[in-house]
């Protein structure tokens, strides 16, 4: 074997062990861990992020109208027609979560 | 929420079965799909047609003037056919290159309309092949 | 150092395919540990891949023809630009390309997501893992960049079309598009699998999408550009099915952007957006596929390389494994919110969705007509530019159109009166300019000017979007008017830079109509002295010259230009002959008139022995809009991509507050 092939074989040989130690590495780190499962969410808090997730589209639903309004994308009168049923929505879903949150113990509203 | 509902899901298939509707109308009608023979396939025509195939030496004569002499081989076969061509000649032409032309089959030579070569943008990627191997 | 090449691949697959395996089975039994390990796993892939890249890069640099790729793409006398760039000209080169730019970007879209994907979405790292798999099974076993045989004395040399700036730019920026288009393929699967529909997914990879559509659509200019000044038949665009291969994911692409707004908006079309993403990335895998296999040349060179094969079979696996995912997960994904109004730019949006995917298809059929035909009738039919053409006027005005309604409606509701009042001015203006091109004689060509009255329509929708959002904030605040205007993009960087990016694709349109619908082109011999005239430019042959370049033998026809009598100058065109590549290209000559953004365009077809030569000359009017529409395409995607501290704190802090809450 020429010097530049075993050249070669040494830095292959590094690089391999070098990628082995850092697959390794969250078991070296922690041989004995409290607790290994993956941090998933239950399902009381899926639906609180869903809740939450409705409140902030029915929010900036909102807020956009309002823009849309001023710039005058939308006329007084279908603004005065949309306004309402999205306050409603809004609210709805911030009452939801309220709800939600007044059960800390993961339980979803019904 | 009571009222787009059904109207709007039907709007949206017809719109798409118009879609369709123009794109079937179309294809059916205008055609616009020209059968591409390859040499071997020649025999016979004496219409107009196009034809695709690998470009096989020697190359001569000039496209600009008495007309650009070679001949045209089947991509994967071995049928020839003679090719005479005048008109510009593509950046791409060189011998192996697959090329289109449209024109006539006239005494056992194919005679191509002005202007019609085209090389079709070249594979970088071909399969390796035995004569493209580093010697 | 080949051999350090072909281990480091080795060591790169043993790492994904660990990765798929471990990450798998992390995921389904919930182990931090294991996945964290499977995710490391990534990380190393793409150190090793680079390993192997900077091998292959030094060995291109140094011209070691022992390597086979090195022989076949690179000669002494190449400069050595080119030949760095010979990297990605060869087959198993572009596929290591593939894999490097796929293994970086997998690392960086977890390391960005760590907490995402820790949390939440275990199954990106397996599903990356799986498509890198794919690629280092092809670089391990079937096209190696390592293959080594006893070195010649000079390379063959490096294609002459492809010794071009734009050609070497175009695969890298090509391979940012479809490979970033994997990352939001992959977080929608992964979000699929674990049942994590809820929006985080689309806006950990929103930024991604926007960011390898936009590098798609880049490298298409880039592509087109090199088509006009190298290949120069006069054209930008000539429906070839490798052109083909790129437009159709971007187009797929565009309707996804626009769709997935929607969901954003009201959490509606969200079995369509997952739909339209496996899509996209399918597209993009099978437009490699047909540049590479050589199916379009025929059935025969198909099969003579394996590599054709091993694709369709990995476009098979994904789209298989896609449905099936989407159907399993149907009812979680049915929404329960609906379309409230034809009337409403959710309504736009899937009309633009219809014209996109249709256009998408068409080209698709058009690119497959000739394989289909052959295997079903045993002749081939091919569809030529009149084929496309007719579609993307047909499919493509209507889109011009929405791109300029879209903006002016409003969501959910709109009523025709709010609407007609946002139109009006717009339209006016539409309509007078069509008048008035009417009257300059643009009606040679119809769909031309319909195209020009409905691009005038989108840019001045724009204008008035972006006028009536600066009045309304500085109606509001006590800032001057340029304050306002910054102000108002700034807190709305994905709709102003949307808007600057349709204004680019009003600029683009204008330019493809000048040159396609508008062009003229004359043909002459000419001695010495003599000259052509073409829509007011006069050429007059000075002589022919012949110079040694540094690889090729350069031949020019020297012409001097002049306009209403005026002297502009001198305009070269001829041919270079390339020793070691043996062939012939043709170099055109360009004169740029930036005023009129026209082009004057010369190919010298051939050089006679007695002096003469004959020349093509063409005329190109607004050609340069194209270019110029790349370079504001890709200032609007920037602004629009431009990260947003304020919304990046308001889902962390959201996502946060629910985690919080349920542990209090």
């Amino acid at each position: 074997m020429s010097s530049a092939e075993i050249a070669a074989v040494v830095l292959a040989a590094i690089l391999a062990a070098v990628c082995v130690v850092f697959v390794s590495r969250p078991f070296l780190r922690e041989p004995a861990p409290s607790g290994d499962s993956l941090d998933d969410l239950t399902p009381g808090e899926r639906e609180r992020l869903r809740l939450a997730e409705e409140r902030d589209r029915a929010l900036a639903a909102l807020k956009e109208l309002e823009f849309d309004h001023r710039t005058g994308k939308v006329s007084d009168a279908d603004y005065r027609e949309q306004v309402g049923p999205l306050r409603r929505q809004a609210a709805e879903a911030i009452r939801a979560l309220d709800i939600g949150v007044e059960r800390p113990d993961g339980k979803s509203r019904d | 929420m009571s009222k787009g509902r059904s109207p709007a899901r039907l709007v949206i298939a017809l719109s798409v079965a118009a879609v369709l509707a123009v794109f079937l109308l179309y294809t059916s009608f205008a055609g616009g799909a020209t059968p591409s023979l390859r040499p071997s396939q020649l025999q016979g025509h004496t219409d107009t047609v196009s034809l695709a195939g690998k470009v096989v030496g020697p190359v001569t004569g000039s496209a600009r003037g008495e007309g650009l002499r070679f001949t045209l081989r089947d991509i994967d076969g071995t049928a020839t056919v003679p090719v005479v061509y005048r008109g510009s000649v593509p950046d791409l032409f060189r011998v192996g290159r697959h090329v289109f032309m449209k024109g006539k089959l006239v005494d056992g030579v194919f005679v191509a309309e002005p202007d019609s070569l085209v090389t079709k943008c070249p594979s970088k990627y071909a399969p390796k092949k035995s004569d493209s191997k580093a010697t | 150092m080949p051999e350090l090449g072909r281990a480091a691949l080795v060591v790169a697959l043993g790492l994904v395919l660990y990765a798929a395996l471990a990450g798998g089975y992390a995921a389904l039994r919930g182990r931090r540990r294991l996945l964290d390990s499977a995710r490391n796993a990534l990380f190393a892939a793409f150190a090793a891949t680079a390993a192997a890249s900077v091998v292959l890069l030094v060995a291109l640099g140094t011209r070691d023809f022992s390597f086979v790729t090195v022989a076949r793409s690179t000669s002494r006398e190449l400069p050595i630009g080119y030949a760095l760039s010979a990297f990605w000209a060869t087959q198993e080169g572009s596929l290591l390309l593939w894999l490097l730019v796929l293994t970086a970007m997998a690392t960086a879209a977890l390391a960005l997501n760590r907490r995402l994907t820790s949390d939440v979405l275990p199954w990106t790292v397996p599903i990356l893992a799986g498509i890198e798999i794919f690629f280092a099974l092809l670089l391990v076993f079937v096209s190696s960049p390592f293959e080594t045989a006893p070195a010649p004395a000079d390379g063959l040399g490096l294609n002459p079309s492809l010794q071009n700036p734009y050609m070497v730019a175009h695969p890298p920026f090509l391979y940012l598009g479809y490979v970033g288009l994997t990352i939001p393929f992959a977080f929608a699967m992964a979000a699929l699998a674990s049942r994590r529909i809820d929006e985080r997914w689309i806006v950990a990879t929103r930024k991604w999408t926007l960011g390898a559509w936009a590098f798609l659509g880049f490298a298409i200019l880039v592509g087109a550009k090199w088509a006009y000044e190298e290949v120069g038949w006069g054209g930008w665009y000539a429906w070839d099915p490798v052109e083909n291969a790129a437009l159709m994911p971007w187009l797929v692409g565009t309707a996804y952007l626009h769709s997935v707004m929607v969901q954003e908006k009201k959490d509606m079309l969200r079995v369509w957006n997952v739909v339209l993403i496996a899509l996209t990335f399918s597209l993009s895998l099978f437009g490699t596929f047909l540049t590479r296999s050589g199916i379009l040349n025929s059935i025969h060179s198909f099969t003579e390389s394996s590599i054709g094969a091993w694709f369709l079979g990995f476009i098979a696996l994904v789209v298989a494994a896609s449905v099936t995912l989407i159907l399993v997960r149907l009812p979680l994904l049915r929404a329960r919110t609906k379309l409230e109004s034809l009337v409403s730019r959710e309504a736009a949006f899937l009309y633009n969705n219809l014209f996109l995917v249709a256009l998408a298809l068409t080209v698709l059929w058009g690119v497959l007509y000739p394989i289909l035909s052959a295997a079903v009738r045993g002749v081939a039919l091919t569809v030529g530019p009149p084929w496309f053409d007719f579609f993307a006027i047909v499919f493509g005005l209507p889109l011009v159109l929405f791109m300029g309604l879209g903006p002016l409606i409003a969501w959910r509701k709109a009523s025709l009166r709010s609407l007609g009042r946002s139109v009006a001015w717009p339209s006016a203006a539409a309509l007078a300019a069509g008048a008035g091109l009417l009257a300059a004689g643009a009606g040679s060509s119809p769909a031309g000017l319909v195209g020009y009255t409905f691009a005038v329509f989108v840019a001045a929708a724009i204008v008035l979007e972006f006028a009536r959002g600066t009045r309304a904030r500085h109606a509001l605040g006590d800032g001057g008017w340029a304050a306002s205007l910054a102000g108002l993009v700034g807190r709305n960087r994905r709709r102003y830079g949307g808007y600057v990016i349709h204004a680019a694709v009003v600029v683009l349109l204008v330019g493809a109509i000048g040159i396609g619908g508008f062009s003229t082109t004359r043909e002459a011999k000419l001695a010495p002295g003599d000259s052509v005239r073409v829509e007011g430019y006069t050429l007059r042959l000075l002589g022919s010259t012949q110079e040694r370049g540094a690889n090729a033998s350069e031949v020019r026809a020297q012409l001097a230009v002049s306009r209403g009598g005026d002297d502009i100058g001198t305009i070269s065109a001829g041919k270079n002959r390339y020793f070691a590549e043996q062939q012939t290209s043709n170099e055109v000559g360009i004169r740029t008139d930036w005023l009129r953004a026209e082009d004057l365009f010369v190919i010298a077809d051939q050089f006679n022995s007695d002096g003469s030569v004959f020349v093509k000359v063409i005329v190109n009017p607004l050609v340069n809009l194209i270019w110029l529409a790349g370079a504001i395409f890709v200032g609007g995607s920037l602004v629009a991509m431009w990260p947003d501290a304020r919304e990046q704190r308001r889902l962390e802090r959201r996502f946060a507050e629910q985690k919080a809450f349920a542990r209090a």
